[in-house]
């Protein structure tokens, strides 16, 4: 087996170090509003940013308050003590607490000597003509930067040739769904393998996903309790899936932003537009209920999710002060009850520190769709 | 020579067992246990044929095999039972796993639905556990089975444990905290909810400006009910409403919680501590029911 590297949710920065040893740039992305095609397309690799297995963040908090997001804090720590050794941080801004990594970091970096390439593009919270087309310049902006940058300039075709990859891993995301419906991969090494499309290089990410899917197709579906959906906050932890399943559910579906979020339908691109259609596609993307008018879109997809994947009971997981998620429960929740599926709703922290509070919680879930 | 004032443990509860006075030989077929084992308390119920024989409560200790052992054993006293007598029994609880004598462990919010089922009747809907760590509302059908719930994250505030620091703190027992609470001119404001840590400050802080330990203990309480409230609202409440676990005989609480939330809560008939070993029981009762039944198809 050549995918076990798939499965090391530690931040190694291996492939980092490797894409850097050949003399190219390795730029931290955080949100999923920032489009990894234009990073590829400018021969920087992309990184997206997270903090799975951070135990303390006691260097960040000298910077975010404790009463802040603990998934941006804890980020903030990787950046600070070495975990991340890149060339930049790109930025959307997803969420006002995510954007005070940036804020900070391009202050650290600076008062360390540190340089780095730091950009924040605006990613509007509506979406229209208008709209779109202030993101397109904004990625127009990042496009030009990054491409003085790396040396390299980001045009069409390099963008083209990038979709084409980012759709490829794509297509496989959209096979490893199928086979959590047909109960053959956990929820936990779902996100696994999701994950480690944030640190791996793409060619390398897309020849392991290929193996694993190979030898999964293969596999007896797996014995559950209770077939489950998670949704929620930004969740980079597999771990916390596990007390889950370990309690006798399985996530079959998932509705994140590290999960099947992240990755999404294929980009059907514009010849005449290409970074027109990138714009379009991203901001048309029912993420992250950061935006005003797709929420009803959002609780729509978790629906028909439930009915597609056969769920049978729904994890909504919120960060302690989360902005996005905060209050979608309120009107989230009706909409599954119409459909016979309940939810539970628990508060976490990035670090794992109330593991018998959710097994707990999700034993009892369990019990209750048991029946 | 230096006297030194005897510790007094106010906090301390009193440990109960009882015997069904209505079956002093029991001559069944099928008896169950349920064992409890809480983050303060443990409790052991045995039912002969569906009908409570025996139980126990008192302190869990430190070691959760000993406290499920010790509860068990105190439960059969007078019984005339061994372990070996036990058809099936459940664990339940924190401690569930360490019940070396179970067939299977189930969740306390489970076992608590089923167990109010039981004791309060078929029409509750709403139950409020108040554990000795924890809160949970619980809505469930007319079976008992549970259609959802919610849990108070990360603070002993709000919860048995908490009511015990204050106990200790202002030098009254436990369980006299209820009535004492309403021996006050007017209903003060509450303290801090949201920590036992700073509740105790802020009682401290009130004892030192000349309030009696009677208003304090209201504003104690007052506080407790307001936090168990929100916890209720955000389940939603369904009539009717019954209250278990240890926090359900303190009067202060209890009473002040019927008040903001202008309702009232069922009366028990049973001791309202031993809800989930009791629920736990009766499950280990349908278990081995069911399990004959298909043996005999």
């Amino acid at each position: 087996m050549s995918y076990e590297k798939l499965f090391e949710t530690n931040i190694s920065g291996e492939s980092a170090k490797a894409w850097k040893a050949s003399g190219k740039k390795a730029v931290g992305y955080v949100c999923c509003h920032v489009p990894t095609e234009i990073l590829l397309a400018a021969d920087v690799m992309p990184i997206r940013l997270r903090a799975t297995n951070c135990v303390d963040s006691s260097d960040a908090e000298a910077w975010m308050s404790s009463f802040s997001c603990s998934y941006a804090r804890s980020i903030l720590q990787y950046l600070m003590n070495g975990t991340y050794d890149l060339d930049g941080l790109v930025q959307s801004d997803g969420c006002m607490m995510a954007t005070r990594i940036l804020d900070n970091w391009e202050h650290i970096a600076k008062k360390n000597n540190k340089a780095q390439f730091i950009h924040q593009i605006g990613a509007p919270r509506i979406t229209n003509d208008t709209s779109i087309g202030y993101y397109k310049a904004e990625l127009q902006a990042l496009a030009d930067l990054l491409g003085e940058f790396s040396s390299k300039k980001v045009t069409d075709e390099s963008l083209k040739a990038a979709i084409a990859k980012t759709n490829e891993v794509r297509d496989l995301i959209a096979q490893l769904s199928a086979l959590r419906k047909e109960a053959k991969v956990s929820g936990t090494e779902a996100l696994r393998v999701m994950l480690a499309n944030c640190d791996m290089a793409i060619d390398e990410y897309i020849a392991a996903v290929k193996e694993f899917l190979a030898d999964a197709k293969g596999r007896k579906p797996i014995e559950s309790r209770a077939r489950l959906m998670i949704i929620g906050s930004a969740l980079d932890n597999p771990e916390y899936i596990k007390v889950i399943e370990d309690k006798g559910g399985l996530v079959v579906a998932d509705d994140l932003c590290f999960g099947v979020k992240a990755f999404g339908d294929k980009i059907v691109v514009d010849d005449k537009d290409v970074l027109g259609s990138i714009a379009n596609y991203y901001l048309n993307r029912n993420v992250c209920p950061r935006s005003l008018d797709n929420r009803p879109a959002i609780h729509k997809n978790i629906v028909d999710a439930c009915k597609e994947y056969s769920v049978q009971g729904v994890i909504y997981e919120k960060m302690q002060n989360c902005e996005c998620w905060g209050g979608e429960a309120y009107y989230l929740e009706p909409d599954l009850k119409a459909v016979g599926v309940p939810m539970l709703q628990v508060e976490r922290e990035e670090q794992m520190a109330n593991a018998g509070q959710l097994a707990i919680r999700a034993e009892a879930f369990v019990e209750m769709i048991e029946k | 020579m230096v006297e030194t004032e005897k510790k007094v443990d106010y906090w301390r509860w009193t440990e109960s067992n009882w015997k069904n006075p209505e079956i002093p030989d029991w001559h069944g077929s099928l008896i169950t246990a349920g064992v409890d084992i809480g983050s303060t308390s443990t409790q052991a119920v045995i039912l002969a044929d569906g009908v409570p024989y025996a139980y126990s409560n008192m302190r869990t200790g430190s070691n959760s095999p000993d406290s499920a052992i010790g509860a068990i054993n105190w439960a059969m006293k007078d019984t005339g039972l061994t372990l070996e007598d036990l058809t099936y029994t459940i664990g339940t609880g924190y401690g569930r796993v360490n019940v070396p004598f179970s067939n299977k462990t189930v969740t306390e919010i489970t076992c608590h639905a089923r167990g109010a089922n039981y004791i309060y009747g078929p029409t509750v809907r709403t139950i409020l556990d108040m554990g000795g760590q924890d809160c949970k509302a619980i809505h469930c059908d007319e079976k008992g089975t549970v259609t959802s719930f919610m849990m108070n994250d990360k603070c002993a505030a709000g919860t048995g444990r908490g009511m015990e620091v204050i106990a200790n703190l202002l030098a009254v027992r436990v369980e006299d905290i209820g009535d004492m609470s309403f021996q006050i001119d007017e209903e003060p404001a509450p303290v801090s909810s949201t920590c036992v840590i700073f509740a105790k400050s802020e009682a401290t802080k009130l004892m030192r400006s000349g309030w009696t330990k009677e208003k304090v203990l209201a504003a104690y309480c007052h506080a407790m009910a307001l936090r168990v409230v929100r916890l209720l609202e955000r389940n939603g409440m369904e009539l009717d409403f019954a209250i278990t676990g240890g926090i359900a005989k303190n009067i202060g609480v209890t009473r002040r919680i019927e008040s903001l939330m202008n309702i009232k809560a069922l009366s028990p008939t049973m001791d309202t501590q031993i809800a989930g070993a009791l629920g736990a029981a009766l499950i280990g009762k349908e278990l081995v029911e069911k399990k004959r039944a298909k043996e005999n198809q």
